[in-house]
């Protein structure tokens, strides 16, 4: 959009007016004003510099006279300058977002108001395998004598997500002044087990189950409240169901919820800030989408942090960050759109809990030199206003978490590392609860989703209606759901050592591969809910493998097939079925196709 | 090097439990430890002392173990009569036929005669919640009637819908007045203080009974009556405070178990137990500081004589349980070696079920004792899923009965919980009966045997509409066809909801429907031991001179035996299956005392394994003839369901498959 400026400094030109109104702000061609500065360079300008001019040109007195501008012959009706170009031939397809595209924000559709339509279709199918329990009051086949039933599974999703912006202002130069954003989602998913009850709780309602659902992850209005300085630090404020990640990673909150966001700049972008308050929307259980259908939830995030570019050295940026998670689900008695319940947890004494958590954290990202990296510290200080493990009312919340990814590039592969430690909780029966937990996690890290251990949600056979590890999650925190279960912070806790490259294997293709050591820190709460003792802390080797294709170069069309495999260890198989039809080990396939426009 | 020194610390590790282990199994059959009279007032007075404090008056009463009935204590003012009352059926109305035991009056003054109503003496409800809190507790677990409250509804937890039943739905009705193994009573008696004793209103589940232990062995119970009700709690997610449990946790403080051993230290499907909802820190008096018995005693209330329980109103020391008066004692003859078990013996210490050959002529006494052996030798290798610490092996009672019924062996691990002594057994004859092709008939034949007690009281149920619903349900075969129930296969028909937990269904053909149903209306089970117990209940209060005969259900007799195919009652929570001899149905092989699942396991495992042991054509049901292939409405029935992780020293998941 650069060549707007050149072409509005002609049209202003034709006419004297316009000339008289510029005169301030555009210098004159040399030759035409007082011409002992010469042409200025063209060049970027920023807020402070000083124009630079060429050496000025002798005119030379005996030289036809230029055109006069306001001669009617060279007047050329122009219907507004976002149309110039159409005046020269170069008419926009609707379909095409990479050129001048009105329904891309390129033009306004009325005075300085903006559309942006972004349409995406992101679609699964991902055949699993992860240890599932035979229904306890009907089986599917005669001679299901055991608690361990068939594994395997498989995932149909499709999501077809629509975003309307509506954007007040020169979108060139300076953040707008107002957006608008709406983004339903539709959603179809299906799934087939090979199992009774465990897609629906009740078991006379089959193995297979499709669902379909509307949500609503954006609805925001974001007004620019002002700017603070010459290069447009500035002041805004969203209102409305928003993204939002509490860090670089998706370690502790990564979600769109309803909020209101206080966020800004100051000192040339060096300094970023959020002030921000969450409450969390219900979740459709089988979507994962934003269900407005149902009552808001009653847990709230409190959220200030600030982002310190370049510190502590070029290319690395800090982050500090409060966050307070503010739970009174107490009198809640919760139950999913599949008839399993969400809260309380369907786990230990399961008499209804609130809870306060502060989490005190510390983000880095960017390189040192070669050497990139990135950190994430959190520690969790809070009560929980009963223990449902020891029955302790008031119990205090103590755990902590840090990961760091290292990786350096050597031309086109990058090698990366991948450290974890999230607490555990080493005595179910204290007053005190020092397994980590998040809000809602959704960790970027050490192969995401194309891991089997984050992607898949393992189900804690036998040790209450909980999950081992959520899908889309890394902590094994125990709880009902991600989505719409409570925090708990009696867990196991976690380490994962990972290594994993990103090959460029052509500009079109990225292969990526993660090979991480996963265990968990201490098993007591998982002996206890077993009731089951020496649970041996190895959950095995996690290997994945990603090949992401982009077949135009562009990222809207991409496509990305992923297998991981789960190699148990012993405390795996403590807990469940491994070694049984020659089968030992848990699968994972991943089929992904994104087109955006 | 790395993998020795994994093992290394994984034995390390492992010291400790092991360690735990050796020292547990010799203390638990060694340590005879028994409430001595004085004992038993300092319980009582306990009790009292908080009683009084609270207003409440009460009815108090003490068991030993093997649920002799120590003592019992009314106080001035204490209700005499109780109203059995879920809270859940509507109006007020008795009718035996419709609601079972729920809002049960009998009648006062002899029948038929004098139609006064009553409701059911308070003592009863206290015995009856004295004997579930010593039952159901061990030297591995110390569970309440709040426990077994938890575990009898229609939901576990209750309030969690769409969950299944309660993992022991149905144990209420197990050691009924009517059982022919649990021992009465009677006065004179050698056998009158051998256990188990049977209780006058089965299990409880009203809060207020709880265990007593001494040096950590468990040596009885103290249940009580205050409110007037014996019922049930249907919200557990709340903190009560019940009167009737914080004055009987008065009673046992310096009785109480380890706390490593409660309830809510003891996990079933992830969910903990209930031992009390309030602790010692809720009492409203310091039970240290108690008036002594002598000074209460006649003053503040009366020790009471209970018919069929006590031969006055006085105290008697407990029986320190392993020892020979108790009733259960170790096994000597190394019949059943490798594993040394306990038996039951009478008051002559004499075995009263040592293994012998079937009454139908089927089973010889050989392949009974391998049956009993191998379930044995699987529940020492197993892990207890309601047992601390932590990878003890499981406790439990073994029982096998012919088809007629007839117990052919009986043997328990030192330390099982008493209650699976009959439940075992009622596990086995339920497995053995409805397996058997003669079920319908003999069910529908009991019609004629029931005995109302005429107007204007209501008439009982009658049990040839539960074969009619069964044979709708199921198919016109069902009962007479020979397919094999096992106890679990029968349990999900008795459920108030098909399949279990799916409240929008309709009932299992052998329940009651869930706008009547309660634990005490549960269906065909209660239906079949309702007159015995109203009879019984008629006893104790002097109105019928003659105590319910031995043998609870209205089932002819078989000529073998005398007694119905299933006189202590039916159990219809899992633990039990069907044995067969090459092919034909031989009996029942029932186990009570752990979790479901390790009861299914060692049940099906010990079938499985005495048939390999003996060879000689015992073992489980053929595969085809087995429960789980009906489908009845669409959804099959299960067979058995082995546990997680079932032992303590093998990685094994799949114990049960394919066999």
């Amino acid at each position: 959009m650069q060549w707007f400026r050149s072409l509005t400094v002609v049209s202003l030109l034709l006419t004297p007016l316009a000339a008289e109104a510029g005169k301030e702000r555009f210098s004159l061609p040399a030759g035409y004003g007082t011409g002992n500065k010469g042409v200025e360079v063209a060049q970027q300008r920023r807020p402070g510099s000083q124009p630079r001019y060429q050496a000025p040109v002798e005119i030379d007195p005996d030289a036809v006279p230029p055109p006069n501008p306001n001669l009617p012959q060279d007047f050329i009706p122009i219907p507004d300058r976002w149309r110039l170009i159409e005046a020269v031939g170069v008419n926009e397809k609707w379909w095409d977002p990479y050129n001048q595209n009105t329904l891309k924000g390129d033009r306004p559709i009325f005075d300085d108001w903006f559309v942006n339509i972004v349409v995406i279709s992101d679609t699964i199918y991902e055949p699993r395998t992860f240890p599932i329990p035979v229904g306890i009051q009907t089986t599917k086949r005669a001679g299901s004598l055991d608690t361990f039933g068939d594994t395997s599974t498989e995932v149909f999703n499709t999501n077809l997500i629509t975003s309307l912006q509506f954007i007040k202002g020169n979108t060139a130069y300076k953040p707008p002044d107002y957006e608008i954003r709406i983004t339903p989602v539709f959603n179809y998913n299906k799934v087939w087990a090979d199992e009774l009850r465990v897609l629906r709780i009740q078991p006379e309602r089959g193995d297979e189950r499709s669902d379909r659902f509307i949500g609503w992850q954006e609805l925001f209005l974001d007004y620019h409240i002002r700017n603070v300085s010459d290069r447009y630090d500035f002041d805004s404020i969203r209102v409305g169901i928003q993204p939002f990640s509490t860090d670089f990673r998706g370690f502790l909150f990564q979600d769109n919820q309803a909020g209101i966001r206080l966020f800004g700049t100051r000192d040339n972008n060096i300094f970023q800030y959020n002030l921000a308050y969450f409450r969390k929307l219900e979740k459709d259980t089988n979507s994962g989408l934003n269900d407005l259908t149902e009552d808001i939830r009653d847990d709230e995030l409190f959220i200030a942090n600030l982002y310190w570019q370049d510190m502590p050295v070029l290319g690395f940026v800090s982050q500090a960050t409060v966050v307070h998670n503010r739970n009174r689900e107490k009198d809640n008695f919760y139950f999913n759109n599949n008839g399993f319940l969400e809260r309380p947890a369907s786990l230990g004494d399961e008499r209804q809990r609130d809870y306060d958590v502060t989490y005190f954290g510390f983000n880095g990202d960017g390189h040192f030199g070669r050497f990139n990296l990135t950190v994430s510290g959190y520690y969790a200080f809070g009560k929980d206003s009963h223990n449902v493990f020891s029955g302790v009312e008031d119990s205090d919340i103590r755990a902590w978490f840090v990961a760091a990814e290292p990786s350096v590039d050597f031309s086109w592969i990058r090698i990366r590392g991948s450290l974890m430690y999230a607490s555990g909780d080493d005595d179910p029966f204290d007053d005190r609860e020092e397994g980590f937990d998040a809000p809602f996690e959704n960790p970027q890290f050490a192969g995401a989703d194309t891991s089997y251990w984050i992607r898949q949600t393992i189900p804690l056979i036998g040790g209450g209606g909980v999950i081992l590890s959520g899908r889309n999650a890394m902590f094994p925190a125990l709880r009902s759901s991600k989505e719409q279960g409570q925090s708990n912070f009696n867990n196991p806790g976690l380490t994962l050592i990972g290594l994993g490259t990103d090959i460029d294997i052509t500009p079109e293709i990225r292969l990526s591969t993660n090979f991480n050591r996963l265990d968990f820190v201490d098993t007591a709460s998982l002996e206890f809910l077993r009731n089951q003792g020496e649970i041996d802390e190895g959950i095995g080797w996690d290997l994945s493998a990603a090949l992401i294709w982009r077949p135009l170069f562009i990222q809207n069309i991409v496509f990305r097939l992923s297998g991981a495999v789960l190699l148990p260890d012993q405390g795996f198989k403590d807990l469940y079925r491994v070694n049984d039809d020659s089968e030992d080990f848990f699968y994972s396939v991943l089929a992904n196709m994104v087109l955006t426009y | 090097m790395i993998a020795f020194a994994r093992r290394l610390v994984q034995g390390l590790r492992a010291l400790p439990a092991a360690l735990a282990l050796l020292m547990l199994a010799p203390a638990v059959a060694d340590a005879q430890e028994n409430l001595t009279v004085a004992e038993v007032q300092t319980v009582i007075a306990q009790a009292a002392a908080e009683a009084t404090a609270r207003g409440m008056p009460a009815t108090i009463a003490v068991t030993d173990r093997v649920g002799n009935v120590l003592g019992v204590f009314r106080m001035t003012g204490a209700p005499d009569a109780m109203r059995v009352v879920s809270g859940r059926t509507v109006g007020l109305g008795f009718d035996f036929a419709r609601f079972g035991l729920d809002n049960l009056i009998v009648p006062l003054g002899g029948i038929p005669a004098i139609p006064t109503l009553r409701l059911v003496p308070t003592e009863l409800g206290a015995i009856a919640k004295a004997v579930t809190g010593a039952y159901l507790s061990s030297g591995g677990n110390a569970f309440t009637t709040r426990t077994a409250n938890q575990i009898v509804q229609e939901n576990f937890n209750v309030g969690e819908l769409g969950q299944p039943s309660g993992p022991l739905f149905g144990v209420q009705f197990s050691q009924l007045p009517c059982s022919d193994l649990s021992s009465r009573f009677i006065g004179g008696n050698v056998n009158d203080f051998i256990g188990p004793k049977r209780s006058p209103l089965g299990l409880a589940a009203d809060p207020g009974g709880l265990p007593l232990y001494k040096n950590g062995v468990p040596v009885g119970g103290i249940g009580v009556l205050a409110d007037g009700e014996y019922g049930i709690d249907p919200v557990i997610t709340d903190v009560d405070e019940s009167d009737d449990e914080m004055i009987a946790l008065a009673g046992t403080r310096g009785f109480e178990p380890p706390v490593d051993i409660m309830a809510n230290r003891i996990t079933v499907e992830g969910k903990t137990l209930r031992f009390t909802d309030k602790g010692m820190s809720a009492l409203r008096t310091d039970p240290g500081n108690a008036p002594a018995f002598a000074a209460i005693n006649g003053t503040v209330g009366n020790l009471i004589m209970v018919r069929g329980y006590n031969a006055a109103a006085a105290i008697v020391r407990g029986r320190a349980f392993g020892t020979p008066e108790s009733g259960v004692r170790p096994e000597t003859t190394g019949i059943y070696a490798p594993t040394q078990p306990f038996v039951l013996v009478d008051g002559n210490n004499n075995n009263r079920y040592p293994p012998r050959a079937g009454t139908d002529g089927i089973l010889t006494a050989a392949e009974a004792t391998e049956f009993v052996r191998q379930a044995l030798k699987i529940a020492f290798a197993g892990r207890a899923q309601i047992r601390r610490p932590l990878n003890s092996f499981i406790q439990v009672t073994v029982s096998l009965v012919d088809t007629n019924g007839a117990i052919l062996a009986l043997a328990r691990t030192p330390d099982g919980p008493m209650f699976g002594t009959d439940v075992s057994l009622q596990k086995a004859r339920t497995a053995a009966f409805f397996s058997n092709p003669v079920a319908a008939a003999a069910l529908r034949a009991a019609d004629a045997n029931i005995t109302d007690l005429g107007a204007p009281f209501p008439n009982y149920a009658r049990i040839g509409p539960y074969v009619d619903a069964v044979q709708a349900f199921v198919g016109p075969t069902a009962l007479s066809d020979g397919i094999a129930f096992a106890d679990r296969s029968g349990g999900n028909l008795s459920r108030p909801f098909y399949p279990d937990g799916s409240q929008d269904n309709q009932p299992g053909p052998f329940s009651k429907p869930i706008g009547i149903w309660s634990p005490f209306n549960v269906g065909l089970q209660l239906d079949l031991v309702l007159p015995q117990v109203v009879t019984h209940i008629l006893f104790t209060l002097g109105i019928s001179p003659t105590d319910t005969p031995v043998g609870c259900t209205p089932l002819n007799p078989t000529l073998a035996t005398g007694l119905s195919q299933i006189p202590n009652g039916i159990q219809i929570f899992p633990g039990s299956v069907p044995v067969y001899k090459n092919g034909v149905l031989a009996g029942g092989l029932g186990v009570s005392g752990d979790g479901i699942d390790q009861d299914d396991m060692i049940s099906f495992l010990g079938a499985h394994k005495g048939g390999l042991a003996a060879n000689t054509g015992i073992g489980n049901a053929p595969a085809n003839i087995r429960a789980d292939t009906l489908t009845p409405q669409g959804t099959r029935l299960r067979y058995v369901n082995c546990p997680f992780k079932p032992f303590v020293d093998s990685d094994e998941q799949s114990p049960c498959k394919g066999k």
